[in-house]
């Protein structure tokens, strides 16, 4: 296990710039690096030095770019390992979900080494407490925590009398330090607030770490942070961003706009109903307004998007009708007529795939029928019609009646509201017809032939 | 001397709590799966059990069973991660006498593994 440690300066030359290395090539590769680094930027910096001096100012520079914490960590807890011969490292990250400190990556020996995800410290923890209160600035100048300083600063009765307040958490954080066989513990902080710890055990060859090894773990320690930082708040705000993106797509813009493409693409086939599509759902959403607080309503899952839904979509099978029908100027023969008969039948085929529209199938099956059970495809009578049917019918058959045909002029919205009025009840659900009537006094429906109002 | 036993097939894991325990002036055995675990159970007689509940070779609620069919009496604690905590309720019949979920924090380790060893020796 023990490592020579590499005394001689060539040996050591190599070390960091091997670790230099490692750096320039997980930034080259796109997926580490938050910004990749153009390479020719690559050669106008210092080529790696001496000593860890050189290759700090480096790395500081290096690291904000990465992207992925993890494999941040990972180098940090390698450099140290390779260059300095340490019984043990560890590093721990504060995690909000679990509001404890947990230990993201860690290299040593069997048994001292503190296996990854085996401990967590919480808030109560000494050593958290004490960092986390920044009280280890009181005990050492650097707020590094040293285990023969505190040691001797507790054995040392006339020391200890300055921090009396302090003494018990003091003998609690050496014992936190024997738990994890530490021999050094570097805070991490960003912005104030601690968000991790570096944990270093002994060096191998025994000797003390020295006043300069402790600045280059600061160093290190403090850039870290802010690399980590970054690279969590992107991280989280990516996340969220890909969340709210997701809902947003998935429920609603792809919906109504599959839809809303559909119901011009049927419009744009049938070219003696220019619009109705659009008309009847602005119609079937005034309705709604009237009716909805009624419980047959409140008994769709969402009333409102399966009526615009619905509405959109309700002429969908025509587009499985032939061209002669759709373009005959003349009225229609019986046979004709029976074709045309299967428009529902076919839109709710066409739709049935589509798992979204599971509410929309029965509605655009069963828009055709009427309440006394003379309609079609299958007859049905009253409630056994849908609700959102049930609006559509009378809606489709109001801009009928207002638009113009090649063989028949359009009614004015009087004339069509009289007749819908007669039907209701045979042809047409009364409440439907009363809500119809509320939404057309207050100007909600227009009907399609204005030059008819007089 | 109170012996306890620890099962998990991560080497990393045993090795640190073994010493952890060590320290603590416990007789510790380690074994990196169920079958390993009740051999040493049939020869040494441990007073304690800290199982993990996911092993590859033989699961820990498997184990505990292959336990309870050697020893009625032996504690255990169970140690899992946050996702295997419906196995939990299996592992309660088979008489597990408290479980632990990981990461966790080392005083808690300590206390449950002394409390219930003091409990089992004051019978």
């Amino acid at each position: 296990m023990y490592r020579e440690l590499k005394k001689s300066g060539d040996e050591n030359r190599r070390g960091w710039s091997k670790v230099q290395q490692w750096m320039i090539d997980k930034l080259n590769d796109t997926e580490g690096a938050l910004i990749p680094i153009n390479p020719e930027d690559i050669k106008k910096w210092p080529k790696p030095e001496k000593d860890y001096q050189v290759f700090l100012e480096n790395a500081s520079r290096l690291m904000i770019r990465f992207k992925k914490p993890e494999r941040l960590i990972k180098m940090i807890v390698n450099v140290i390992d390779e260059q300095l011969g340490i019984t043990h490292t560890a590093i721990l990250l504060y995690k909000e979900q679990k509001n404890s400190f947990i230990l993201i990556d860690s290299k040593g020996e069997g048994g001292v080494k503190i296996p990854v995800g085996f401990i967590r410290m919480t808030f109560e923890n000494p050593l958290i407490k004490i960092f986390n209160e920044r009280k280890n600035y009181v005990i050492s100048e650097n707020g590094v925590l040293v285990y023969e300083d505190i040691a001797a600063l507790l054995k040392n009765k006339e020391s200890l009398a300055k921090f009396e307040e302090l003494a018990e958490i003091i003998e609690l954080v050496l014992r936190q330090m024997d738990l994890l066989k530490a021999n050094i513990c570097i805070p991490l902080y960003y912005k104030k607030s601690l968000i991790g710890v570096l944990v270093l055990g002994n060096k191998m060859s025994k000797e003390k770490f020295t006043r300069q090894e402790i600045g280059f773990f600061m160093t290190l320690a403090n850039d870290a942070a802010m690399a980590i930082s970054n690279a969590q708040l992107i991280e989280s705000l990516q996340y969220r961003i890909d969340e709210i993106k997701d809902l947003y797509t998935r429920e609603h813009r792809v919906f109504v706009h599959t839809a809303i493409a559909l119901a011009a693409a049927i419009d744009a086939r049938d070219p003696y109903t220019h619009g109705h599509t659009e008309r009847v759902t602005q119609y079937c959403l005034a309705v709604a307004d009237e009716l909805d607080v009624i419980p047959e309503a409140q008994a769709y899952k969402n009333f409102r998007e399966t009526l615009h839904i619905s509405a959109l979509l309700h002429d969908v099978g025509k587009i499985g009708l032939p061209d002669q029908i759709l373009n005959k100027h003349g009225k229609l023969t019986k046979k004709e007529f029976e074709k045309v008969k299967e428009h529902p039948a076919i839109g709710a085929t066409i739709l049935k795939p589509i798992k979204e529209l599971n509410d929309v199938v029965r509605e655009v099956m069963y828009h055709q029928e009427q309440f006394d059970g003379n309609g079609y495809p299958e007859k049905l009578k009253g409630s056994a019609i849908p609700l959102v049917a049930r609006i559509i019918a009378v809606c489709d058959a109001f801009d009928a009646m207002t638009t113009d045909r090649p063989y028949r002029r359009g009614k004015s919205p009087e004339i069509a509201i009289n007749e819908i009025q007669e039907k209701s009840g045979t042809q047409f659900d009364p409440i439907i017809v009363g809500a119809f009537r509320l939404a057309f006094e207050k100007k909600k429906i227009w009907g399609n032939t204005k030059r008819h109002h007089l | 001397m109170i012996k306890i036993l620890v099962v998990d097939d991560e080497i990393d894991i045993c090795d640190f709590v073994k010493n952890f325990f060590e320290e603590r002036n416990f007789r510790v055995f380690v074994a990196l799966g169920g079958s390993e675990a009740l051999r040493i159970l049939r020869k040494e007689k441990p007073d304690l059990i800290l199982l993990d509940i996911k092993m590859k070779e033989m699961d820990g609620i498997q184990t505990l069973e292959r336990i309870r069919k050697l020893d009625k009496n032996v504690k255990v604690i169970m140690v899992s991660a946050v996702e295997d905590q419906d196995k939990m309720e299996a592992a309660k019949k088979l008489g597990a006498s408290k479980y632990i979920t990981k990461p966790l924090v080392l005083e808690e380790l300590e206390s449950a593994v002394k409390a219930h060893v003091k409990e089992g020796k004051n019978v």
